[in-house]
């Protein structure tokens, strides 16, 4: 025990290791007033998972406006229609798996969101960041059907992410691990982008 | 030095648990001991993790024991990765390449190389054996690293995503996605160096532990014992 503890202190002075999918799970459990709602439930599936759904959807209108406006040449005109289709089939994908629970459609309003191919880019890593930890900070809070399910898309939001960073000169994969958001960090960051989350 | 060694989140368990909700609930479901490591421990950290991880009631030793064989076969993954990249590094190969390449090589080396403590250190005295490893050249040439590289990202992709759902530790399963995320990262950073679109469909489709064991199988990377004289050695030794 006593060699355990002492690993355990050697990791912490190194530094530490960023975990923090854990911390946006404790921040979740901590701010609910009864702890024992946030046991993984199909109820809070369908609460997460519209989260999710009204995620990928902005997502999706995002990439579909930047098409409309067609300011997009090269690389980025690429990613806009390689991750936007993408984004549209995890909507679908989320639709089929909440069914009747699935939140309306919102009408979302994008005009202009796109704008120079600097300022899409972006847009795009706030919205596909906003994507990777909100999906990592409810990790904890799903039932192992919506684990399942959610897996395939929490790694390809990821990629997205890795893809846009590169091609704005940033490191693609900038921690060990990836931290998570709570859905409060998530809703603050779309407001920043000016990409407020829909409804 | 890459900004994963160095960063920390310097949050303890109190700051995010203001009204004591979290601590109530892990006392009363693992005992005060392990509440008072977490009220110490900075949140993000592997003591954390390992607090969590641990499932206290008897009732949860069947998942903990499929808990603890998980991420044994993720140890051993991240000790092939990492050694993939380490060695490559000691050879001198990721030196030879672009700054570009080697700046993604380095990083994903680093990486690895945490990836491998966290999971030692969740695990303790479970911790499986690291295996002897033989890269069988690979490591020396930099067309055949990078391209072995993308294949490895992208099957991690696969072993995690597989493996989140079977993961009964709910803290573990939130960790298991932010490691999962940092694998997809890497894996969309190795395509668009080696010119593939780094993203290939909607949705990564999962690999079953078997799957994932025939493949690691397939490349003869592990090895019973250590590389000895018989065979040929690197041509470069760092």
């Amino acid at each position: 025990m006593g060699s355990r503890a002492a690993s355990r202190e050697e990791i912490l002075a190194k530094g530490g290791l960023v975990l923090a999918g854990l911390a946006a799970g404790a921040a979740w459990l901590g701010g609910r007033a009864s702890p024992a709602a946030s046991a993984p439930s199909p109820e809070q599936d369908e609460r997460i998972l519209n989260f999710a759904l009204g995620l990928e959807e902005l997502q999706a209108a995002f990439y579909a406006q930047a098409l409309e406006e067609g300011g997009l040449t090269g690389e980025a005109l690429e990613l806009a229609e390689v991750v936007g289709a993408q984004e549209r089939r995890h909507v679908a994908y989320l639709r089929e798996y909440l069914g009747p629970a699935a939140r309306p459609e919102p009408e979302l309003d994008l005009s202009g969101a796109a704008g120079s191919e600097e300022t899409f880019l972006r847009s795009a890593h706030a919205l596909e960041e906003a994507g990777v930890g909100a999906y990592i900070g409810q990790g904890g809070n799903l039932t192992v059907r919506a684990v399942a399910a959610a897996a395939p898309i929490v790694s390809v939001e990821a990629r997205h992410a890795a893809w846009i960073r590169d091609m704005l000169g940033m490191n693609p994969a900038p921690e060990a691990a990836d931290p998570a958001r709570t859905p409060e960090q998530v809703r603050a960051s779309l407001e920043r982008a000016g990409l407020p989350f829909p409804g | 030095m890459t900004r994963d060694e160095t960063a920390h989140l310097p949050l303890t368990i109190e700051d995010v648990d203001r009204d004591g909700a979290l601590l109530e609930t892990v006392e009363a479901v693992a005992g005060t001991t392990r509440a008072e490591l977490l009220r110490r421990a900075a949140i993000g950290s592997g003591a954390l993790l390992a607090a969590l991880a641990a499932p206290a009631t008897a009732s949860a030793a069947r998942g903990r024991a499929q808990d603890t064989a998980i991420l044994n076969y993720g140890l051993v993954f991240e000790y092939l990765q990492s050694g993939f990249y380490t060695e490559a590094e000691s050879l001198g190969t990721v030196r030879a390449m672009s700054s570009e390449r080697e700046e993604w090589a380095r990083t994903l080396g680093a990486h690895e190389r945490a990836h491998v403590r966290i999971i030692k250190d969740v695990l303790g005295r479970r911790a499986a054996k690291k295996p002897f490893f033989d890269y069988r050249g690979v490591t020396e040439d930099p067309d055949h690293f990078t391209r072995t590289a993308v294949a490895m990202e992208d099957l991690t992709v696969a072993l995690l995503g597989g493996q989140a759902p079977r993961v009964s530790d709910l803290g573990l399963r939130a960790a298991f996605f932010s490691l999962l995320t940092v694998e997809a990262r890497h894996a969309a950073w190795a395509r668009r160096i080696v010119g593939v679109r780094p993203v290939g469909s909607a949705l990564d489709a999962p690999k079953t532990l078997a799957a994932v064991d025939r493949v690691v199988r397939s490349t003869r990377f592990i090895v019973s014992r250590p590389r000895t004289a018989g065979r040929t050695p690197p041509r470069f030794t760092g």
